[in-house]
């Protein structure tokens, strides 16, 4: 789920990022209230086990193996809010040290992994446990936290793709990021994670909750023991959802006209895209329209072509002589 | 049993072991020395089949044993039965919620029942000493504890070798003695030691044979352990003891100062 | 010194023990185990290496490669111009092929396979009529990836989160940061040296697969917490009163301002090519 640079246009990922801003400083005020002293190694330990966990196979049924984000799992570990901070400093790491997922969008993939997931699945876990009062009823909440926490978040990333060539297109009406509207994005992305990456949740979270509980039971968070009032937390959450509103509402950032705005509206399937490239047929010169319009000189395209060709023998050379090199080396390591 | 022959390899371009030859028999008890990181852990990992040469062989039972060989789970899994390797921290072997769990992890893997993994955990816990810890989370056990829970979790599948790394590490004088008894118990039962260990106390009654790492990441040594332990330059020159330590293997009398530190 | 003969006698070895194990494994669809460990494995040797990469060698700060990297992915992402997306890949293929074989794979083979994933996911839009959007973004998903990788594979990682402190970032969230690293390669070796335990004695078929990863998994969480409380106290025993400052004595080279001189360069093709 981690979004890449380019698919967001910069408007939508400043929109995220701000809306990140007020929860990372809420989440900082809430972690010093609880674990005053405590709270830098707690943070900055927690952050690594996030990152760790995310990195876990988990096997499926049927032999394949999944990747979990273990969002809802951290938040009933550690609590909902330094379970945001551990969450949003493991996406930092992989953005910007392993480059997964992108420097801009980093507000977005936050908002979705380090925002809505923990505090979705931790809120419906709580909730029904609190309501059932079991074990089972903790079990129960927990699937379901899990489920509908890593659903939502994956739903979010869907609008905000979604909504992407509603927002951005260039003066030819090009999308000039994620080209696909809402009825595609949705499906999309959410088909996946009902059907497996929910499952994987669920089964991570459940499989080393079960673990630390009956191991080390004071390790785990200790306000998912006293009974708070879940619901409100829920609805916290939900309205905390609202910059996705405030994105489709933000049209100032945009291009988009009136008119586009009722074509949305009314015209259902007509979400922006006429299919011209199907009538015309396609044809390789479609794939190169119009890139020789901005007024690049012959000769500089030239210069420019050489320069990438030389570049890119050297590369090939030592890339030859480096795999050459490779091949006796072990395959385990 | 194990043969190796102009074994090196090197973690991302860092040696670790360079030209090794070794052979170690059946039923032989072996004792592995050397400074920090002169690259006794990486044998015993490549002895497991955890690594695999980059250059040279490694055969076991007359086998090769190539990263190829490994990739095949079936190869691999048969070479793990016959190979139990008791890791140094004792923490990183032990992932189940209970101790009888724990040790009952592998022979519940081979297709045996039930009576009889409860029949062979149960020896286990005696020969290890720790029935009373049966239902105990290994977790929470202590050092000396955890590493018989980790022995017995190994033994339970009734490997041919038993790898050792540094089993004496951390445990009391009580406990190493204990320890020690034990292994030259299994040796004489027939089973092959492989025993990385700082001790030099000890070694002499591991093992007869021991093998010197030399900081270059060869074998400087390969010789009766007394022998060794009487070769005081040759122990300087590979740092494994400084010029304070002096030796008394083979003399009858008893210390309690340990030089190893 | 010799053993007490009694006492070894009372050691018994059961009759399973003494005849040789005649086993045969049967197949199992365990792959979770070894594909945990080479994710562990690649996670920990990138890590590993980032610690001796040469940032000297071309002499820029970590300041300026990080804040023009910042720039140089906003300029991509806001950019329309194909020419200038271009020009931006063949100045990083040219810093590309300046760099050691060895980084030159790992780089490209993460933003070949990014863009090439892109492309496909954006062939069917291209049938729909938006192909040169199509090229478009993936061209800029190449160029970012790759600006992304070359800072993090020459810029020594605590460079980076030292460069952050220039861009307002609270001294203590950088300690998290260099805490968060620091714990990943602790926490990871812990993990991995568990799967190798899981591994070795994986020796037939595992019927409660779940039960193994929560013990790693669990197991690694109640480790973390009892690192966290170590290091808590640690911190306390050394005064630590929760006040922590960066420090980085940064000097300004010829190097620097050759590479500000391209990032400037960089800014008026942007505007020269415009928005179009």
């Amino acid at each position: 789920m981690h979004i890449p640079d380019n698919y967001l246009s910069p408007q939508t990922c400043a929109v995220m990022g701000a809306a990140m801003i007020p929860v990372w400083a809420v989440a900082v005020k809430k972690i010093k209230a609880e674990v005053p002293k405590e709270m830098i190694p707690l943070l900055g330990i927690g952050a690594a086990v996030s990152f760790l966990l995310m990195m876990f196979n988990v096997p499926l049924p049927g032999g394949t193996t999944g990747h979990a984000v273990g969002g809802t799992l951290l938040a009933i570990l550690l609590g909902p809010w330094a379970a945001c901070i551990s969450v949003t400093v493991a996406l930092l790491i992989q953005a910007l040290m392993f480059g997964d997922g992108g420097i801009l969008s980093f507000g977005a993939n936050c908002f979705n992994m380090a925002f809505v997931l923990p505090f979705v699945g931790y809120y419906i876990y709580k909730f029904i446990k609190d309501s059932v009062k079991t074990d089972k009823g903790e079990y129960i909440g927990m699937i379901a936290g899990s489920y509908i926490g890593i659903n939502v978040a994956a739903f979010c990333a869907a609008i905000e793709f979604g909504i992407q060539p509603l927002l951005f297109k260039s003066a030819t009406g090009q999308p000039l990021y994620c080209p696909y509207p809402l009825s595609v994005t949705i499906p999309a992305m959410t088909i996946p994670h009902l059907l497996v990456a929910g499952v994987v949740e669920v089964l991570f979270t459940v499989a080393v909750f079960s673990f630390v509980k009956k191991v080390s039971p004071g390790t785990i968070y200790e306000g998912a023991k006293e009974k708070t009032k879940a619901i409100y937390g829920l609805i916290i959450g939900l309205i905390c959802l609202t910059p996705l509103g405030l994105l489709a509402a933000g049209t100032a950032w945009g291009e988009w006209g009136t008119d586009e705005i009722q074509d949305v509206v009314s015209g259902g399937s007509a979400l922006g895209f006429v299919p011209a490239g199907m009538q015309n047929g396609f044809s390789f010169e479609a794939l190169m329209p119009d890139y020789s319009v901005s007024g690049l000189p012959e000769a500089a395209g030239y210069i420019l072509s050489a320069i990438a060709g030389a570049a890119i023998l050297i590369i090939l050379f030592k890339v030859i002589g480096y795999l050459k090199k490779d091949k006796g080396e072990s395959a385990l390591e | 049993m194990i043969e190796i022959k102009d074994v090196s390899f090197s973690y991302s371009g860092v040696n670790a072991l360079n030209n090794i030859n070794l052979s170690i028999e059946d039923g032989e008890a072996v004792a592995l020395m050397g400074a920090n990181g002169s690259g006794k852990s990486t044998l015993l990992k490549l002895i497991n089949g955890i690594i695999s040469p980059d250059r040279g062989v490694y055969k076991f039972n007359n086998e090769e044993i190539t990263a190829k060989e490994l990739k095949d789970p079936i190869f691999a899994k048969r070479l793990h039965q016959k190979i139990g390797f008791v890791f140094q921290n004792s923490d990183t072997q032990l992932f189940c919620a209970d101790v009888y769990d724990e040790i009952a992890f592998g022979p519940r893997q081979m297709g045996i029942s039930e009576s009889d993994v409860e029949q062979r955990v149960n020896d286990c816990l005696n020969l290890l000493n720790i029935q009373d810890f049966k239902h105990r989370q290994p977790y929470h056990l202590s050092g000396g504890e955890k590493r018989k829970v980790a022995i017995a979790s190994v033994l339970v599948l009734n490997p041919e070798v038993l790898v050792l790394d540094e089993p004496m590490n951390g445990l009391d004088p009580r406990t190493q003695r204990w320890l020690v008894e034990f292994l030259v118990k299994l040796n004489q039962a027939g089973k092959t030691l492989i025993i990385s260990t700082h001790s030099l106390e000890l070694v002499p009654e591991l093992s007869s044979r021991a093998i010197l790492f030399g900081e270059n990441h060869t074998i400087a040594a390969d010789m009766p352990t007394e022998k060794l332990l009487d070769d005081v330059d040759l122990l300087k020159r590979v740092n494994l003891v400084d010029e304070y330590y002096h030796s008394h293997a083979g003399k009858d009398h008893k210390h309690f100062h340990d030089h190893s530190f | 010194m010799r053993l007490n003969d009694n006492r070894m006698d009372a050691l018994n070895m059961p009759e399973w023990l003494l005849t040789d194990e005649n086993y045969s494994p049967p197949n199992d669809r365990d792959t979770f185990v070894n594909k945990s460990i080479l994710s562990f494995l690649s996670i920990l040797a990138r890590i590993k290496t980032q610690d001796s990469s040469e940032t000297g060698k071309y002499g820029i700060s970590a300041i300026f490669k990080v804040a023009f990297t910042f720039m140089l992915i906003l300029l991509l992402s806001l950019s329309r111009s194909f020419v200038f997306v271009m020009i931006i890949n063949v100045y990083l293929i040219v810093i590309l092929s300046l760099m050691k074989a060895e980084d030159i794979v790992k780089i490209l083979k993460v933003s070949l396979v990014m863009s090439l994933f892109t492309f496909i996911l954006l062939l069917p839009a291209a049938f729909w009529g938006n192909s040169s959007s199509t090229i478009l973004i993936t061209g800029k998903v190449f160029a970012t990836i790759t600006v992304v990788n070359i800072l993090s594979r020459t810029t020594k990682w605590t460079s980076i989160t030292g460069a952050l402190k220039k861009f307002f970032v609270p001294d203590l969230f950088i300690l998290v940061l260099d805490i968060t690293i620091k714990y990943i390669v602790m926490l990871g070796d812990f993990a991995l040296s568990m799967l190798y335990a899981l591994k070795l004695r994986s020796v037939g078929k595992n019927k409660s697969k779940y039960t193994a990863l929560s013990g790693i998994g669990g197991t690694l969480f109640i480790k973390s917490k009892e690192m966290a409380e170590d290091m808590y106290i640690a911190m306390e025993c050394r005064g630590f009163t929760g006040e922590y400052h960066v420090y980085n004595n940064f000097k300004f080279t010829i190097a620097d301002f050759g590479y500000i001189m391209i990032n400037v360069g960089i800014i008026v093709l942007f505007v020269y090519f415009g928005r179009i």
